[in-house]
C-alpha cells in the first residue's frame, strides 16, 4: 500500500554506508565531506553526540548516525568519514559515517513512503523513504529528524 | 525637500535633547529656581523645536513650542513652577518619546495630534500669564521660532524694507568680484537676466547651519545661478560662517520669487535682497568695495531665453554629497555596530592565526632551527593583537550611563504611583560595557529597580515604626570587578521575608514541608527566580517579590552573568548583577584534566596552589582544603567532567583557586599549560552542553577546548 510519489521530479542524494546498510541524504543539505578528526568530547550532552570540531574556525558538533540509530559504537577507519550538513534555518552539523559511497539520482517515482509495518516506530522518524537503486534499497534519511533531539531518551 | 539624510542625526540628537530635560527637569523640580536649569531645559526644547521643524515633524514641532512657550513664561518669571507644571511636561516629553519611536520605527509621526496636552500646556499658559506677556499667543502658527520678541520684531520690520534700510546689513554690497565674476553677471545681464545681491541670515539657533546654507543654495539653483558666494561654498559647506553668507545670483525670475524660495528653508532667520547693476559689479570688480545705494532696478529687461551662465565658475556649486552637517564640537563618533562586529571578527581570525603561529613555534624549538628573531616576530605580532583587540573592545564599550540615567525619572514615578517616598542614588554610571551587554540589560535593571520601590520599600508608617527614616533608599551602584562589571541594586525596606517564601513555596508545591525545613535562607531565596513562583507572587499579599524574577535571571544569564541575592529582614535587600566585561575574546588558563584540554577565564582566578593529599580535610563529608585562614570546598574537574584522572592518588594536587563574588572554591586539575587569550565560540544548540561548558574556544593547533563556567561550578 506504498503511496506512490506521481511527482516525476528526480533529486541527488548522497549515499552513505553504515554497517551494511545504504543511507541516502538529499545533497542540498550537504555543506562538505571531511576526513575523521580529533573531537573534543563535550561531558553530559546526548550520548549520539561525540563532541565538537573545529571547521574552518567554527565549532560545529558530531554526531555518531550509528549511536542515533542504536548501532553498535563506530570503528573509525580510513574510510570514516563526517558529513557537514548545513539544514537551512538551521546551523551546521556534522554526522559520521562508515564511509560515502556515490552521489546518486533518484527520481521521486522510485522512493517510496515508508510504511509503519517495515518499520519500527522511533526508526520511522529518521526516514523519509526507501529509495530502489537497481537491486539496492537505499533509506533516504528525513535530516531534520535526525538531528533534532525531540524524543529525549 | 529630501532631509532624509539628516534623519538619523536628528534621531540620535532628539534622543540627547530629550534626556537633558528629562533630567533638568527633575533637577527644577527640586530647585525651581534654578536659572540655570531653566535656560538649559530652554535651550534643549528650542533646539528640539528648531529640529522637528526642519524635519517636518509638525506634531512633534507643535507640542515642543508648545511646552518651549511654558518654560519661556517660567524663564521670565512669570510662572512658578509647581507640580501640575511638572507632570505635564513629563507628560508632554513621553509623548514626544512615543512620536520619535514611531518616527523611527514607522517613518511617520503616527496618528496622535496630542491636542489634549498642547490644550492643557495653552490652558496653563494663558491662565495667568501676565498680560504683557509677548511670547505664546503672538505666533501660534508652527515652524516660526519665537526669539527674543524685540530681536524678531526688528528682523520682520527690516526684511520688509530689504532696499532702503540696514544696507550695512546687505553684506553682498561690499562684494570684490574678481574679473571673471564680474564679466559672468555682466554678460548674464546682457542677456536678459537679472542680477540680484542676496544676503540670508540663519537663525542664531540653528543647529544644522550648513544644511540650512546647502537648501538655500539648492533653492537657488533651481531658480538660475551663483555667480559668486561669500565665504566661498565650500567654507559654507564646512559650516566656516556666522549667520550670514551672501551671494551674486543670477536669475530670471522676481525678486519675491527667490525670496519666497529662500524663507521656505526653515530657520532662516531673514534675507535680504535687491537687484546689481552693471555698473556697480564693474567699479567692484576694480577692486573698490562700494556701497552702493540703488533701490530695486528697473526690471524692464527683456525675459528672452539664455543659456544660463556657462561662465559660472565650477567650484562655486556645493557638492551635493558633502552636505552633513559638522557640528563644531565633535566629542562622539557614532560608529554602527555591524562595522565594529566585523573588526572584531578580524581580530578573532588574527588571534587564531597568533595562536598557530605560536604553537608552531613551541614545536620547532627543540629543533632549534628558529632564529630569535622568528621568536621576536611572534611577540611583536602578539602585542599587535592585544593592543588591536583592546582598542577594538574600547570602541564596543559604552558607559551605564546611558541605561542609568533612566531610572531618576522611572523612580520619580513609581514614588509618586505608589505614594511613597524614596530617593535613588546612582554611582559608578561611568562603569563601561561592551554595547550588546548595554541594550540587554535595561530591562532587567527596571525591574528589579521597580521590584524594589513597590516591594521593598515600606509605606512611610511602616518604617516609622521601625525607626528608618521616613524617606527610602534605593540604591544602583556599578563597579568593575576583575573582568566582570557588577551592578547592585538594593534598597532599606522590609527585606525578604524568608518564612513567608517558604510557607508560599510549600502551598504552591514546589518543595515539601521536609525540604523547605532544611533549606538555608539562601535557598529559600533563591526559590524567588522560579518561573512558577512568579505567577504565584501575583495575588498573594507576601512581600511579592518575586514577579518576573525569573526573566531576569533568564535574561541575565543569557549575557553570561548571574544574579545574588542578599537580604536582612527589615534592613533591606540588595540584587547584585555581575556581567561579563567582554563578550568576545578572554584571557584564560589552559589546563588538563586526563587527557582532555580545558579554559579557566583568568579573571576569576584567584592563586594556583600546590596541596598535598594529607591536607584535604572533610565537612559533611565533601572535600575541603584550608587556606589562608579561608576554608574552600575542592571540585575535582574530572568527576564533575567525566574524565579518567591521569594523576596518581597520592600525588600532590593542583588546585586553582576561583573566585565567584566573595566565594572561594578549589579546581582540582591534572596539569596546568598556561595563560592563553582564546577567542569564546558558541556552541550550537544541537548538542546538550551543559550549564558548566560556557562555550568552546580553538586551539593553535586546531583542536577546540572547552571552556568552563566557573559561576556555575563554585
Amino acid at each position: 500500500m506504498a503511496e506512490v510519489n506521481a511527482n516525476l521530479e528526480s533529486k541527488q542524494y548522497i549515499v552513505v554506508n553504515l554497517g551494511n546498510e545504504h543511507y541516502g541524504i538529499d545533497i542540498k543539505y550537504i555543506d562538505n565531506i571531511v576526513r575523521m578528526q580529533n573531537i573534543t568530547r563535550v561531558p553530559k550532552s546526548q550520548e549520539y553526540f561525540k563532541g565538537v570540531i573545529n571547521l574552518r574556525g567554527e565549532v560545529i558538533p558530531v554526531m555518531s548516525l550509528r549511536l542515533r540509530f542504536g548501532l553498535e559504537a563506530d570503528q573509525y577507519a580510513k574510510d570514516t568519514r563526517i558529513l557537514i550538513l548545513k539544514p537551512e534555518s538551521h546551523g551546521a552539523i556534522g554526522i559520521i559515517v562508515d564511509s560515502v559511497k556515490e552521489v546518486l539520482t533518484l527520481d521521486n517515482d522510485s522512493i517510496e513512503k515508508p510504511s509503519s509495518k517495515n518499520a519500527s516506530d522511533d526508526k520511522l522518524v529518521f526516514l523519509s523513504g526507501v529509495g530502489k537503486n537497481g537491486d539496492e534499497l537505499i533509506s533516504i534519511l528525513n535530516i531534520l529528524g535526525v538531528i533534532e533531539d525531540k524524543e529525549d531518551e | 525637500m529630501d532631509v532624509s539624510q539628516y534623519l538619523e542625526i536628528f534621531i540620535d540628537e532628539t534622543r540627547e535633547h530629550l534626556q537633558t530635560l528629562s533630567e533638568q527637569l527633575l533637577i527644577l523640580e527640586k530647585e525651581p529656581e534654578n536659572a540655570d536649569t531653566i535656560n538649559e531645559i530652554f535651550r534643549a526644547a528650542h533646539s528640539l523645536k528648531g529640529m522637528a521643524g526642519t524635519m517636518g515633524y509638525k506634531v512633534m514641532q507643535e507640542l515642543t513650542h508648545k511646552m518651549e512657550d511654558v518654560f519661556s513664561e517660567v524663564r521670565n518669571g512669570k510662572k512658578k513652577v509647581d507640580a501640575n507644571i511638572v507632570d505635564l511636561l513629563f507628560k508632554g516629553l513621553d509623548r514626544l518619546e512615543s512620536i520619535l519611536d514611531s518616527i523611527v520605527t514607522e517613518g511617520n509621526e503616527g496618528d496622535d495630534n496630542c491636542q489634549d496636552l498642547i490644550d492643557q500646556l495653552l490652558a496653563v499658559i494663558n491662565n495667568d500669564a501676565a498680560p504683557a506677556a509677548p511670547a505664546a499667543p503672538a505666533k501660534k502658527k508652527g515652524g516660526k521660532k519665537k526669539e527674543a520678541a524685540a530681536a524678531t520684531a526688528e528682523a520682520t520690520a527690516t526684511a520688509e524694507a530689504t532696499a532702503t534700510a540696514d544696507s550695512d546689513k546687505e553684506k553682498f554690497r561690499s562684494f570684490t568680484y574678481a574679473d571673471f565674476e564680474s564679466h559672468a553677471i555682466v554678460n548674464a545681464i546682457d542677456e536678459g537676466m537679472h542680477a540680484y545681491g542676496i544676503t540670508v541670515y540663519v537663525q542664531e539657533s540653528c543647529l544644522l547651519k550648513a544644511a540650512r546654507a546647502f537648501l538655500v543654495f539648492k533653492k537657488l539653483e533651481e531658480l538660475g545661478t551663483i555667480a559668486k558666494s561669500e565665504p566661498s561654498t565650500q567654507d559654507i559647506e564646512d559650516e566656516k560662517f556666522d549667520l550670514h553668507f551672501s551671494m551674486a545670483f543670477l536669475s530670471k525670475e522676481s525678486i519675491d520669487k527667490i525670496k519666497e524660495g529662500i524663507m521656505n528653508v526653515s530657520e532662516i532667520e531673514t534675507c535680504y535682497i535687491a537687484e546689481l547693476d552693471k555698473e556697480t559689479v564693474l567699479k567692484a570688480s576694480v577692486g573698490e568695495a562700494q556701497e552702493s545705494d540703488e533701490a530695486e532696478e528697473a526690471k524692464e529687461e527683456a525675459k528672452t531665453e539664455t543659456p544660463a551662465a556657462a561662465a559660472t565658475p565650477a567650484q562655486q556649486k556645493p557638492a551635493a554629497g558633502a552636505t552633513a552637517s559638522k557640528p563644531v564640537v565633535n566629542r562622539s563618533v557614532r560608529v554602527d555596530i555591524e562595522k565594529l562586529d566585523d573588526l572584531m571578527n578580524l581580530v578573532s581570525e588574527l588571534i587564531i592565526a597568533k595562536n598557530g603561529l605560536v604553537s608552531f613555534s613551541n614545536a620547532e624549538q627543540e629543533a632549534r632551527s628558529i632564529t630569535a628573531g622568528f621568536n621576536d616576530q611572534i611577540e611583536y605580532l602578539e602585542r599587535i593583537t592585544t593592543n588591536l583587540h583592546q582598542s577594538v573592545m574600547k570602541v564596543r564599550m559604552v558607559p551605564l550611563e546611558s541605561v542609568f540615567n533612566r531610572f531618576p525619572r522611572m523612580i520619580r514615578d513609581c514614588s509618586k504611583k505608589l505614594d511613597k517616598k524614596m530617593e535613588l542614588y546612582i554611582t559608578g554610571e561611568e562603569t563601561e560595557l561592551d554595547r550588546t551587554v548595554i541594550d540587554e540589560i535595561g530591562d532587567p535593571l527596571t525591574h528589579l529597580l521597580r521590584n524594589s520601590a513597590d516591594h521593598g520599600i515600606e509605606s512611610a508608617e511602616e518604617r516609622k515604626k521601625y525607626g528608618k527614616p521616613e524617606v527610602g533608599t534605593i540604591s544602583l551602584n556599578a563597579y568593575q570587578e576583575g573582568n566582570n562589571v557588577v551592578i547592585e541594586v538594593s534598597d532599606d525596606g522590609g527585606g525578604i521575608n524568608v518564612e513567608k517564601v517558604k510557607n508560599k513555596a510549600i502551598e504552591k508545591g514546589i518543595v515539601t514541608k521536609e525540604q523547605a525545613e532544611v533549606m538555608s535562607d539562601k535557598e529559600a531565596i533563591d526559590l524567588l527566580f522560579r518561573p512558577s513562583f512568579s505567577t504565584a507572587e501575583k495575588v498573594s499579599d507576601l512581600s511579592g517579590r518575586g514577579v518576573g524574577l525569573d526573566v531576569v535571571k533568564t535574561n541575565i544569564e543569557k549575557l553570561g552573568g548571574d544574579v545574588e541575592v542578599k537580604s536582612v529582614l527589615h534592613e533591606g535587600s540588595s540584587f547584585i548583577v555581575r556581567l561579563p566585561l567582554t563578550l568576545a575574546i578572554i584571557q584564560s588558563l589552559m589546563v588538563t584534566i586526563g587527557t582532555e584540554k580545558y579554559a579557566i577565564p583568568l579573571g576569576s582566578i584567584q592563586t594556583i596552589e600546590d596541596i598535598p593529599v594529607s591536607d584535604i580535610k572533610y565537612v559533611q563529608s565533601s572535600e575541603v582544603i584550608h587556606l589562608r585562614g579561608s576554608v574552600i570546598p575542592l571540585v575535582r574537574l574530572n568527576e564533575v567532567l567525566d574524565i579518567e584522572s591521569s594523576k596518581d592518588k597520592n600525588d600532590n594536587l593542583t588546585v586553582v583557586i576561583v573566585s565567584k563574588g566573595d566565594k572561594l572554591a578549589g579546581f582540582v586539575v591534572d596539569d596546568l599549560i598556561g595563560q592563553q587569550e582564546i577567542v569564546i565560540k558558541s556552541i550550537s544548540k544541537y548538542i546538550d552542553t551543559p550549564k558548566m561548558i560556557s562555550g568552546a574556544t580553538i586551539l593553535g593547533d586546531g583542536e577546540v577546548a572547552l571552556i568552563l563556567d566557573v559561576n556555575t561550578l563554585v
